[in-house]
């Protein structure tokens, strides 16, 4: 049996070479790396521009943030961004003039921020908590979120891309009829890929998050690539085994990509909260990523049974999609 | 080797595919199975080799029910050629036997490159990726992926599919080769002439129904018109006449110069297959 494997191994590894699998990972990594160092970490965006019509001077003590105009066309027209906010203090109390963000939540904030420029010595400075600077945050943010997308989207297309070429090949049908078991085929698949995300999660990690940093989080990283590689590797499996061209796959992974996946970033990375996103199974999963790389704790028991009774189930419906694929005609 | 008796299978409810088939092949046999597309000859040879499951009825193979054997132990004593060579296209003709091959104990198979040269495929190619291969030669690789581990049991679709008369007569003689080492082949083909030469014994499959069992000699002689067609020359003039088989008992008594040829009317078992089934074998 062992040989049998070593066997299925070595010609997977050839499948995987031929698909260029291999290369995509490597230009991912180079890519991601790329773009956290040189663009993601040095982005920020300036705090929300404030401007103050006050002709008499009638507020005194303000800010140096805010810069003050010297009419209301002016104020109304350094306002219509639906970002900076403008103060118009010609009245007897101070109005605020803006155009709505869209978020009642990010327009309140910003009302609230001018109007404590407005008395600067009242505000009280917030207490830091946790000893990420904002750029090591700002790593460690960026680092999850391209290694979930990795790991759900460019592995699962990996995997169904070298199945659906032996699928063409037509010699899945052929292990049908030798003397080697069907888990052993799908097990070779599975780990095979898991050992190239697992490289890939380890490189992306020390890269981006500095040796000391990359080392601390790394062994609770590496146990949610494990749990996601898998899941993710069985998904396509079962897809590229279960549907009958890649043209059907292809629109398959781009419903998975946006409808399925981009909820997940929206609420896990901004500020957008939706209590229906907790039935949705790749929050948690990418919860799970972000917050081993914020080194906070991952997931409770409940989380590790369930992926661990996903991974079953799928795993015999793969095995099953398998056994109908290899009973097909030629 | 083979005992089938009442085999049904359906695919979902109304779809019935085999209606309560009976056959036996015996060890050392060449057993022709042979039908039109969609008769049910796909079906039987599938769950025969254990890749479809789900039939009722008895089917033993090696004198085991195989609902209860197909194991490892199964697999290492049957060889299959596909319809189609289906092989790794990105590999050589030999990685693909090699990868193949791994799968069985090491004292089962056979030399590939020697079982290669047998099978006359050309040396050259035998490291080149199986995506140059002609469908001759990947026709040759299939075979030999069948043959390599010197199984008890071939099952063989269309064997001389896609290969030139010189191949078709070489692959027929490996085929005779394995029966005389005591291979039992059960062979499925549309390829009468196959059929005609190869089996001991043919069946007709039409509609998941068997309709005739026997051996090709048989089957023609028993389905032919008994009459003989005399060519000859009379006054400078070819003339022929047709007779009954038993006038010859008396030679020949009609007026004539000289017999140009004497041609039985024994149907072809293409023939015989349309007289039993109705249908030809599309």
């Amino acid at each position: 049996m062992g040989y049998s494997f070593f066997s299925l191994l070595k010609k997977d590894f050839t499948m995987m070479l031929s698909s260029k699998f291999l290369l995509l990972i490597v230009g991912s990594l180079i890519l991601y790396s790329l773009y956290i160092n040189l663009v993601y970490v040095r982005t920020d965006q300036a705090i929300y521009p404030v401007y103050l019509l006050d002709p008499a001077e009638s507020i005194e003590n303000i800010s140096g943030q805010i810069i003050r105009v010297d009419n209301m066309e002016e104020l109304q027209s350094h306002t219509s961004d639906g970002y900076a906010v403008g103060i118009d203090a010609t009245g007897a109390a101070p109005k605020i003039i803006m155009t709505a963000s869209g978020l009642d939540s990010t327009d309140h904030t910003r009302t609230a921020y001018a109007l404590s420029l407005l008395s600067p010595g009242q505000s009280t400075p917030a207490e830091v908590i946790g000893q990420n600077s904002k750029e090591m945050k700002s790593r460690r943010e960026i680092t999850s979120e391209f290694l979930f997308f990795e790991l759900a989207a460019v592995g699962f297309l990996g995997l169904a891309s070298t199945l659906f070429e032996e699928k063409y090949m037509g010699v899945i049908r052929i292990h049908g009829v030798m003397p080697i078991s069907k888990s052993l085929f799908i097990f070779s698949k599975l780990i095979l890929f898991l050992l190239a995300d697992l490289v890939f999660a380890f490189l992306l990690t020390v890269i981006n998050l500095g040796l000391e940093a990359g080392f601390s989080v790394l062994p609770a990283i590496l146990v949610q690539t494990v749990i996601l590689s898998i899941i993710m590797a069985l998904v396509g499996f079962f897809c590229a085994v279960w549907l009958p061209d890649f043209k059907q796959f292809s629109l398959l992974y781009i419903v998975f990509a946006i409808f399925i996946t981009t909820p997940v970033f929206l609420v896990g990375q901004t500020s957008i909260t939706w209590n229906w996103i907790n039935y949705h199974p790749m929050y948690h999963l990418f919860m799970a990523i972000k917050n081993a790389c914020f080194e906070m704790p991952v997931g409770e028991p409940v989380y590790y049974i369930i992926c661990v009774v996903s991974i079953v189930v799928l795993f015999l419906v793969a095995h099953k999609t398998l056994t109908r694929e290899m009973a097909k005609e030629g | 080797m083979i005992e089938v008796k009442d085999l049904i299978f359906s695919y979902g409810k109304d779809k019935q595919a085999l209606h309560g088939i009976d056959f036996t092949v015996g060890k050392g046999e060449i057993f022709g199975f042979l039908g039109p597309n969609g008769s049910g000859k796909s079906t039987t040879q599938k769950i025969l080799t254990g890749i479809l499951k789900g039939h009722n009825g008895h089917v033993s193979l090696f004198g085991k029910n195989i609902t209860n054997s197909y194991n490892k132990e199964f697999f290492k004593n049957i060889g299959v050629l596909f319809e189609y060579p289906y092989l790794y296209a990105n590999l050589s003709g030999l990685d693909n036997l090699n990868y193949f091959a791994s799968f069985y104990p090491k004292e089962q198979r056979q030399d590939i490159e020697v079982l290669l040269d047998r099978l006359a495929f050309k040396k050259d190619y035998i490291k080149k990726p199986v995506s140059s291969y002609s469908k001759g030669m990947r026709q040759r690789v299939s075979m030999a992926r069948a043959l390599m581990t010197s199984p008890k049991l071939l099952f063989l679709d269309e064997p001389t599919s896609g290969l030139d008369p010189a191949g078709a007569v070489l692959f027929r003689n490996i085929i005779e080769e394995e029966r005389k080492k005591g291979t039992t082949v059960f062979l499925t083909t549309h390829n009468m002439l196959d059929a005609d030469l190869l089996c001991d014994r043919v069946a007709f499959i039409v509609n998941g129904n068997i309709a005739v069992i026997d051996t090709p000699k048989n089957l023609k002689m028993q389905n032919s018109n008994q009459k003989i067609v005399i060519d000859y020359m009379l006054n400078g003039k070819r003339e022929n006449k047709m007779i009954e088989a038993s006038e010859l008992k008396q030679g020949i008594s009609l007026p004539h110069d000289e017999i140009i040829s004497i041609h039985s009317q024994e149907p072809s078992l293409e023939d015989v297959f349309i007289q039993y089934t109705g249908r030809g074998l599309l």
